[in-house]
């Protein structure tokens, strides 16, 4: 160690730079042994270099269990077409993949298709800085310097604006995958921390997986929430490398706790994929990175240490043999090249593809989706199905998950006159999030902030919405992707509900007050605005069939559009407060009840 | 137990038992007049007892939490824990007096609010507990040769593992058992058990259902205060849109079950709550944890009127996942913990009713004794406290670790090998509860195969 540590972490960052724009290129060679066996049971479309492509004896069990007809539908990995669109569906769409439905994107959708929106909305360009929007604002202000404040304002902004609705949407999804939240934070500057994590989100969201992994283990905010910042090497005062940031890379970001077989489903009996010395070896991988900039005798001075990737500190990285998933690390490997090929484990492993399909669905579509579906989804992770298959194309997960033939079921409404039935028999979909209702509404109101400040409060108490981006209160998120609502016909049917989690006595009269606050005139400068439905306010039947339709793709039971209508038609239409309240009580009833409250 | 007692005891579980069986659509009146015949029955009594589980989201420190004191130990402690070692000298006020074969703990300096209570013997310590099968010795777990709890180490599922003694996904937890098993003397059986800090399955049992109370207070919906929008008939339409529980779909009923318990056991509480007199003890409104503790305080309050005989409530604070800052940061938790036990401890005093109820700590799981640099990482077993008029305390149960590392219970950089099951506290709170015995091993996997006489005289009838 001659150089001073300035001079070796200026020349190990660069390093760190080339390893970041090299993992992109590096796609082909790192097709785990899944997507090889795929690739194979699609009957090629790689290329020639590689025999084994066509070893018939590569076929994994599950394409022969699926049925050929499946494994064939899932060689278009991420081009699986959208279904013709209606007015319903599209409505669906749009609450499953972007932030709401509203008149004018539903009339595009009808128009254009599924393909056609999917794809421009991939390609629609990132959507301003919530960073710079937050400094414009001022909450660089010094007096901010050891809270969160901003946070809310930031964000909510976003999500009332922002015109890229899928990116949006799947940012939020996987937010709730990989969380970081200033709750637990210990950091200066916490808001500024989770908008760089906001941005870095939306930049690789649709980018490869392999390359996500890599901003996100070198993030700042991720590295300050799981304590990888600052970890060192053992020493001979019994300190020992932090383990916080491997064990939840592998439990909770990429391969979970459970081997999985071929067809996404675990062993049986259940085999762990990884045991507490893997955590301990991939912990000394993760030795030796810190933020660059962060100047200790100014803590609340200028932090744009928050938005660049850490840095690499060669003389507080573990030298000594480490082996990750099977894959070993020479001790003299320079740490990040050992990073590099750590997470290449991590990114090869057979569990990845099941365990990202699985949560995405879950957070776009349905809780319980068919071992078929997220087969289908992973298959897209495994291979993208382009002429040189890419493993971990995020956009052809996300199509995947969007376009499934599963995605959108056909919806046979009871008629009028059947009474509802004993036992509760349906359980496509989901409990839909707080945060998604809130932005459905305020959406379909075309809300503004009269100060352009979006002065959004934390919204993530019980006594309010419940829920609030970013505001997780832990690692697990608000909801586990596991959770079953004890003593229920859920739990008796063997299905899993995690949005329950945050279901309870107190959310769920929290929630209706909440809705009932802001409902008629909104707060803290933040409007919305009924025009669109106030034309509607003589009509009852056509104002509740119209918000029928945006709020849930026409769900709703006819009884239940029926109480609805009559609720609404109770009130006076005559003033212009009444013919408000007409409105208001239309969207208060529709966004409380339970069939809408399941998003289908 | 007397036999008409255990006459309406066994009419209600039949009842249970078709209400289960006709599945979770039965209307929740029926649940309610079940339990309304319940309260007549028990109309009458000042019997009553109470658990009160504190969580300590993400793993309490525990070796910051007891700490070894004597010269000895303490030089052993400090080698092993490097530089987020607590100094000696800041642990001669907490300093217990108990003689250990030699050797002698100190409670946090930031517990010390705690002191006066373990001196009078209404608090005591648990050494080394955690999840287990069955007991297990270190060669056993290096062998792999018994079984042990799935998922070690992992937050949620050993939160769960506390909990439940199963990995996440688990459906019922032992407070929840146990409330199973007493339930039947409650007016309401709603609200036997109360979580206070959201969902946990500590709470859900076969029978019992864990009711949510907000800790700033008990809602009811705006909606429903007479006229919606100026509309009786906009009101009528909600209320019969949210409480709708027959539906065609699962998630849909059951959001409007969790809605009617709400809108029907919310009235009761506010009657009961109302009417009872407010605390005079203070609790400090800026510590996440008080909050909660004066929430359950004022519903114990309001036992009577309620018409509860048997509680199980859970409150939790978060934060104790210190990888970092652990010296700054354990020691502001454990300051909020201990503020609000003995606040919490006082109002019991308040409303006579000490003896009553048993206070008690969990977590998921202790941490390594080595330090990663600033903080320390997941483990095992830990210490845990329990408090209570009831309680034997000024004492310690079971065995105590090493105070460095190595030694019979260390599986690595000082992850405690736990040597006392959760079964055993559970089986000690569950028989002071009233639990039967063969319920106690019917809730408790394992705990005839733990030591029986360990937490024998931890609590007094």
């Amino acid at each position: 160690m001659a150089d001073s540590e300035q001079d070796v972490a200026g020349e190990a960052t660069a390093q760190t730079e080339a390893d970041l724009s090299s993992s992109l290129h590096r796609q082909h060679s790192v097709l785990g042994g899944v997507a090889l066996s795929t690739l194979s049971a699609c009957g090629g479309g790689g290329n020639d270099e590689k025999p084994t492509l066509r070893d018939p004896s590569a076929l994994p069990t599950a394409c022969l269990s699926a049925g050929v007809a499946v494994a064939l539908a899932a060689c278009g990995g991420g081009t699986q077409p959208f279904e013709p669109m209606t007015e319903a569906r599209a409505a669906r769409l749009l609450n499953q993949g972007g932030l709401g439905s509203t008149p004018g994107q539903v009339t595009a959708l009808v128009r254009d298709g599924g393909d056609a929106w999917f794809n421009a909305q991939l390609a629609m360009p990132l959507s301003p800085s919530v960073w710079d929007w937050a400094r414009a604002q001022g909450y660089d202000n010094r007096l901010y310097a050891r809270g969160d404040y901003g946070l809310d304002q930031a964000l909510w902004w976003r999500l009332c604006t922002a015109q890229d609705v899928l990116r949006q949407r799947v940012v939020l999804a996987l937010s709730e995958l990989f969380v970081v939240s200033p709750l637990n934070m210990v950091a200066y500057w916490k808001q500024f921390a989770c908008l760089a994590w906001w941005e870095l989100l939306e930049q690789h969201c649709f980018g490869n997986f392999r390359d996500l992994l890599t901003h996100i283990t070198l993030s700042p905010a991720m590295g300050v929430y799981l304590s990888m910042r600052g970890s060192s090497k053992a020493d001979s005062s019994g300190r020992q490398p932090d383990e916080n940031y491997a064990r939840e890379l592998l439990q909770l970001f990429t391969i979970g706790l459970t081997t999985l077989q071929p067809d996404g489903s675990p062993t049986s009996p259940p085999v762990d994929t990884y045991d507490g010395r893997a955590v301990s070896q991939l912990a000394k991988v993760f030795t030796g990175w810190d933020v660059d900039g962060f100047n200790p005798f100014d803590p609340e001075g200028p932090f744009d240490y928050l938005r660049v990737p850490m840095g690499f500190h060669a003389d507080r990285h573990a030298d000594t043999d480490k082996s990750v998933l099977g894959v070993n690390i020479p001790g003299q490997t320079p740490g990040p090249e050992s990073m590099r090929l750590a997470l290449d484990a991590v990114f090869n492993h057979p569990n990845v593809g099941f365990f990202i399909a699985r949560q995405l669905i879950q957070r776009l579509v349905t809780s319980n989706p068919s071992k078929d579906y997220v087969w289908r989804v992973a298959m897209a992770f495994n291979s993208n199905g382009a002429p040189v298959p890419v493993r971990g194309d995020m956009a052809a997960v996300v199509r995947a998950v969007l376009a499934d033939p599963e995605a959108r079921p056909e919806i046979t409404l009871p008629p009028a006159s059947q009474p509802a039935p004993a036992q509760p028999t349906l359980s496509d979909g989901k409990l839909r999030e707080p945060v998604l209702r809130l932005l459905q509404w305020l959406r379909l109101v075309n809300v503004s902030s009269t100060d352009g400040q979006w002065r959004f409060p934390d919204l993530s108490g019980s006594d309010q919405l419940g829920q609030a981006p970013l505001r997780s209160p832990s690692v697990f998120n608000f909801f586990r992707p596991g959770y079953v609502p004890p003593n229920t016909v859920i739990a008796t049917k063997g299905l899993v509900a995690p949005e329950f989690q945050i279901t309870n006595e107190s959310s769920v009269m929290g929630y209706a007050n909440f809705l009932l606050r802001i409902m008629p005139f909104g707060g803290n400068g933040i409007l919305p605005n009924y025009d669109t439905w106030l034309a509607m306010a003589d009509q009852p039947a056509r104002l509740v069939d119209q918000l029928n339709l945006h709020l849930t793709g026409r769900v709703l039971s006819p009884i239940t559009v029926d109480t609805v209508v009559v609720g609404v038609n109770s009130i006076l239409g005559t003033s212009a407060n009444e013919r408000r309240n007409r409105v208001v009580a239309a969207f208060f009833l529709i966004m409380c009840c339970p069939e809408y409250l399941v998003q289908r | 137990m007397t036999s008409s007692d255990a006459l309406s005891r066994r009419a209600f579980l039949q009842r249970g038992a078709a209400i289960s069986l006709a599945g979770a659509a039965a209307p929740f009146a029926l649940n309610l007049a079940t339990m309304a015949e319940a309260a007549a029955q028990s109309s009458g009594s000042t019997d009553y007892k109470a658990l009160v589980c504190v969580f300590l989201q993400g793993g309490n420190d525990h070796g910051n939490t007891l700490i070894p004191y004597d010269d000895g130990s303490h030089a052993a402690y400090a080698a092993a824990r490097g530089g987020i070692a607590l100094g000696r000298e800041s642990l001669a006020a907490t300093a217990l007096s108990n003689n250990l074969g030699g050797r002698q703990l100190a409670m946090a300096p930031g517990l010390a609010p705690l002191k006066p209570l373990y001196d009078a013997g209404r608090l005591a310590w648990l050494l080394n507990i955690g999840p287990l099968v069955q007991p297990t010795t270190l060669a056993q777990y290096q062998a792999r040769s018994v079984p042990l709890p799935a998922k070690l180490f992992s937050h949620n599922d050993q939160q769960s593992a506390w909990q439940s003694y199963g990995p996440e996904g688990s459906l019922a937890g032992w407070g929840g058992r146990s409330a199973d098993a007493v339930l039947s003397s409650n007016g309401r059986a709603s609200l036997t058990c109360i979580n206070t800090s959201g969902n946990a399955v500590y709470l859900s049992g076969r029978t019992a259902v864990p009711y949510m109370v907000n800790p700033s207070g008990v809602p009811s919906l705006y909606a429903l205060n007479g006229g919606l929008f100026g509309s009786a008939t906009c009101e009528a339409a909600f209320r019969q849109l949210v409480t709708q529980t027959s539906q065609a779909h699962v998630l849909a009923s059951e959001h409007a079950r969790v809605m009617a318990r709400a809108i029907d056991v919310n009235a009761q509480l506010q009657t009961a709550m109302g009417a009872t007199p407010a605390l005079a003890t203070a609790f400090d409104g800026a510590n996440p944890l008080a909050n909660q503790l004066r929430m359950v305080a004022q519903l114990i309050a309001a036992r009577d009127r309620l018409g509860m005989r048997r509680q199980v409530f859970f409150v939790s604070l978060p934060g104790f996942d210190l990888h970092d800052n652990l010296l700054s940061r354990h020691a502001v938790l454990l300051g909020q913990l201990a503020s609000g036990l003995v606040s919490f401890q006082a109002a019991l005093d308040e409303l006579n009713v000490a003896r009553n109820v048993t206070t008690f700590t969990a977590s998921d799981f202790g941490r390594t004794l080595s330090s990663n640099g600033d903080g320390s990482d997941h483990g095992w077993g830990g210490h845990h406290l329990v408090m209570g008029g009831a309680v034997r305390g000024a004492n310690l149960y079971g065995q105590l670790p090493n105070a460095g590392l190595g030694g019979e219970s260390d599986t690595g950089q000082g992850r405690l090998l736990p040597t006392m099951g959760v079964q055993q506290l559970a089986g000690a709170l569950g028989r002071w509860m009233g639990v039967s015995p063969t319920d106690l091993n019917a809730i408790n996997p394992g705990l005839a195969s733990f030591n029986a006489g360990t937490l024998s005289s931890l609590l007094t009838a």
